[in-house]
């Protein structure tokens, strides 16, 4: 039986699917969740799919073309309008630097935006290793999702995987560590606490937000909170700062025996290490899970400010370098052509100018 | 009834069918014009014949009403095509002749010009244009008329213009199911330079691009003869699908948005609103959408910029593009757009001007004459170069078919 949640994860992409599902396991029990894809492979694995894009990109993603993940969510995204009922916050899950993270995400805020349902988007950047192309696609997206959702927080993978993780198995961790960080998040709103942080208060807390850091960390044994602390003011998830902390959110997770000084610890550890004007805290009570165990997760928000690298959108293409696409891989599928599909092709250094010149130049068109 | 022309323009988004008088003194008037829209054709080529038949009956029957409603009754036989499209292609060609005597003589050019002229077309190709260039005399280049210089070896350059023989020939059999017999192809874009073109401009060096709705042609004149021309497979109907997939639009309403809103240039638009309304059409579920002003100019500046970056490399490569001292002229339907003339300055650098066609008479109240030129040109073209012949011929059989 599916949760009756006012909270709902979405999972959007091949990356963010695998996010949700993580949450999922993690959390233990059943979630109110829906995973969006353009890809129907991340359909297989169960759970409630809604493939977007079906008609324009049949099933096969998107290319890593943002656009045409745009587009496909454009179309489609009202098929998730099945799972809304009795939303009141959304939390999506994806990754940027493919075509559906970025692009469907855009959308789906804007789409949840129009049903009135604040959305908060955890989102990792593509590590460096991955390539121009995709750092490129990250940040060009970045700043739109973040002017469409309540609140952002971004998520570099170069910070989240240490640089001595197994590379062969960098990408299958990170998917684990944003999930972990989420369900801890989740299990703050979800579970019954000392200090309750329920669906409304975080509405009303995330309301606005705009572009957040996030961390998490669980510790145990003795003087886990002094260690807890410490190591929150070492992540770098936390260190990157383009501006003053405007508000905090500090969340305790623990088991029966949390004292009451470890709260004090954390809290003013965290309130004298980020600041912020405003501060919250709140604290879940879990034996089950947290029996020995401190987890500590902290929200910083910094509003007003922009994505990190968030490219604003240029008066005109004119003077915009020419970017060729690597030979035979356009962005777009044969389905790009549109009504040119049965005509002869016309390429001009190896690029298909009957595809939208809009698709294959990655241009934005969120205005 | 003598000393008149006809010629039929199949295009990807129109079909036109123009009727072309000689005036005293030698200039044309084109005294009816028609257009109906196009069906089953892409990218300037015939998808689908029984369309495309149907588009040539219609223009047909529409030219007809107008010559009724004017008192004048002309039921049409023939007619020259013009021709675009991306299968038309211009190969450079010139054999060298002797010099008989010790100077060049009439007859020395007559012999370069028939040898420039021998060159076979292959099977698969049909000839639309030999255009002859500059004479070398020697080593020397760029001799318009060699007459009296001395030398040994001369030859002529050439341009033979030549297009996909089935494409041309699906044209031809979609307009005699209309009973129109086609009397020659004519390439659109050289016609248009025919009707729209100053002689100095060409000396001085002009671009003379034709923004049609399949494809583009463009021909480059400099020293007062065409030194390069090609056609690409991008017109205006691919902004309009790219307005349609941008904004999940039909192409009927992505074809509205491009005429009434869009813009070739991105930025000011002071005092325009800044959303779009899209014509819901048949759809009243959709009455109230709107789109981002801002967002369709990105598109379509994105497209024809495009457009304009390819010629200007292609232009860089023939070493061509330097040599454009009369600026750019613009014909076609595509030369409609609203800025199109501010894009193509940014483009090329040099000063752009609609392409009205001059040397053509009848056309003066027209409200959008350059994208008339190519099929005004044709006429031009026909009165120039062809025998006359009655339009009426061929017109039996339509007659009886009725």
């Amino acid at each position: 039986m599916k949760s009756d949640s006012p909270m709902l994860l979405i999972g959007i992409g091949t990356a963010g699917c695998a996010i949700a599902r993580g949450v999922g396991r993690a959390f233990g029990e059943d979630i109110r969740c829906v995973l969006v894809d353009t890809d129907a492979t991340s359909g297989e694995a169960g759970g409630d799919f809604v493939l977007i894009g079906g008609d324009r990109l049949s099933g096969r993603g998107a290319g890593g073309n943002i656009v045409a993940g745009r587009l496909a969510a454009e179309v489609s995204i009202r098929m998730i309008d099945d799972h809304l009922e009795d939303v009141r916050l959304a939390v999506i899950v994806t990754a940027l630097g493919g075509g559906t993270g970025g692009g469907a995400t855009l959308e789906a805020a804007k789409h949840l935006a129009a049903h009135g349902i604040p959305s908060v988007v955890f989102a990792t950047t593509p590590f460096v290793f991955e390539g121009d192309d995709r750092q490129r696609n990250s940040r060009g997206v970045m700043t739109m999702i973040e002017d469409a959702a309540n609140a952002t927080f971004f998520l570099p993978l170069d910070k989240l995987i240490g640089d001595t993780d197994n590379m062969a198995d960098a990408l299958r961790r990170a998917v684990d560590t944003v999930a972990s960080g989420v369900t801890l998040f989740w299990r703050l709103v979800e579970k019954p606490g000392y200090i309750r942080l329920d669906t409304e208060r975080l509405r009303h807390l995330l309301a606005g937000a705009g572009r957040g850091r996030f961390a998490a960390v669980t510790v145990q044994g003795p003087g886990r909170a002094a260690e807890a602390v410490d190591r929150l003011m070492r992540s770098e998830m936390l260190a990157a700062s383009s501006g003053p902390v405007k508000s905090a959110l500090c969340g305790i997770l623990a088991g029966d025996d949390l004292l009451l000084s470890e709260v004090g610890t954390v809290a003013d550890g965290v309130r004298n290490a980020f600041g912020g004007l405003s501060f919250d805290l709140a604290t879940v009570n879990d034996e089950a899970t947290f029996s020995g165990r401190l987890s500590v997760v902290v929200m910083l928000f910094e509003a007003g400010t922009r994505a990190e690298g968030g490219e604003p959108a240029s008066d005109s293409v004119m003077g915009s370098r020419r970017r060729r696409a690597p030979k035979g891989v356009l962005g777009v599928g044969p389905s790009g052509r549109g009504r040119f599909k049965n005509a002869e092709p016309t390429v001009w250094r190896d690029e298909d100018l009957d595809i939208p010149t809009f698709i294959r130049k990655n241009l934005s068109l969120d205005f | 009834m003598n000393n008149i022309y006809a010629a039929l323009e199949l295009g990807t988004t129109r079909t036109v069918l123009a009727i072309g008088e000689a005036e005293t003194g030698g200039r044309l008037k084109v005294t009816c014009h028609a257009e109906t829209p196009s069906a089953g054709v892409r990218k300037s080529q015939i998808l689908n014949i029984q369309d495309a038949t149907q588009s040539i009956r219609s223009v047909l029957r529409e030219i007809e009403r107008k010559q009724e409603a004017s008192g004048a009754k002309i039921t049409i036989g023939n007619a020259f095509l013009v021709v675009s499209g991306q299968h038309v292609r211009a190969d450079p060609f010139s054999a060298p002749v002797q010099v008989e005597g010790a100077r060049v003589t009439a007859e020395d050019m007559e012999a370069a010009i028939r040898a420039a002229h021998s060159m076979p077309t292959s099977r698969d190709r049909e000839l639309l244009d030999i255009v002859e260039q500059d004479y070398v005399l020697d080593s020397m280049g760029g001799i318009p008329s060699p007459k009296g210089m001395a030398g040994r070896l001369l030859r002529l350059n050439t341009l033979h213009v030549h297009g996909d023989r089935n494409r041309i020939q699906d044209a031809r059999t979609a307009a005699d199911a209309a009973h129109l017999e086609i009397r020659d192809p004519l390439f659109a874009t050289t016609c248009a330079a025919e009707a729209v073109l100053e002689d100095h401009e060409r000396k001085n060096g002009v671009l003379l691009i034709d923004l049609g709705g399949g494809s583009t042609g463009y021909a480059v004149y400099s020293d007062g003869y065409l030194a390069a021309m090609e056609v690409i497979g991008v017109g205006g109907d691919h902004v309009t699908n790219d307005i349609a997939h941008a904004f999940q639009t039909t192409n009927t309403q992505a074809e509205g948005l491009k005429i009434r809103e869009a813009s070739a240039t991105v930025g000011g638009d002071d005092g325009a609103s800044a959303r779009v309304r899209v014509d819901p059409g048949e759809n009243t579920l959709l009455d109230n959408r709107t789109i981002s002003r801002r967002a369709l100019n990105v598109v379509v500046n994105a497209r024809l910029l495009e457009l304009f970056t390819v010629i200007r490399e292609r232009l860089e490569e023939l070493d061509l593009i330097h040599r454009l001292h009369a600026g750019v002229v613009l014909v076609g339907g595509g030369a409609r757009m609203r800025n199109i003339e501010a894009l193509a300055e940014q483009a090329f650098g040099a000063s752009v001007r609609p392409g009205r066609p001059i040397h053509v008479d009848g056309l003066e109240d027209e409200p959008f004459a350059p994208s008339y030129a190519a099929i005004a040109g044709a006429l031009l073209y026909a009165h120039r170069n062809y025998e006359e012949k009655s339009i009426l011929d061929g017109l039996l059989g339509r007659f009886f078919s009725r």
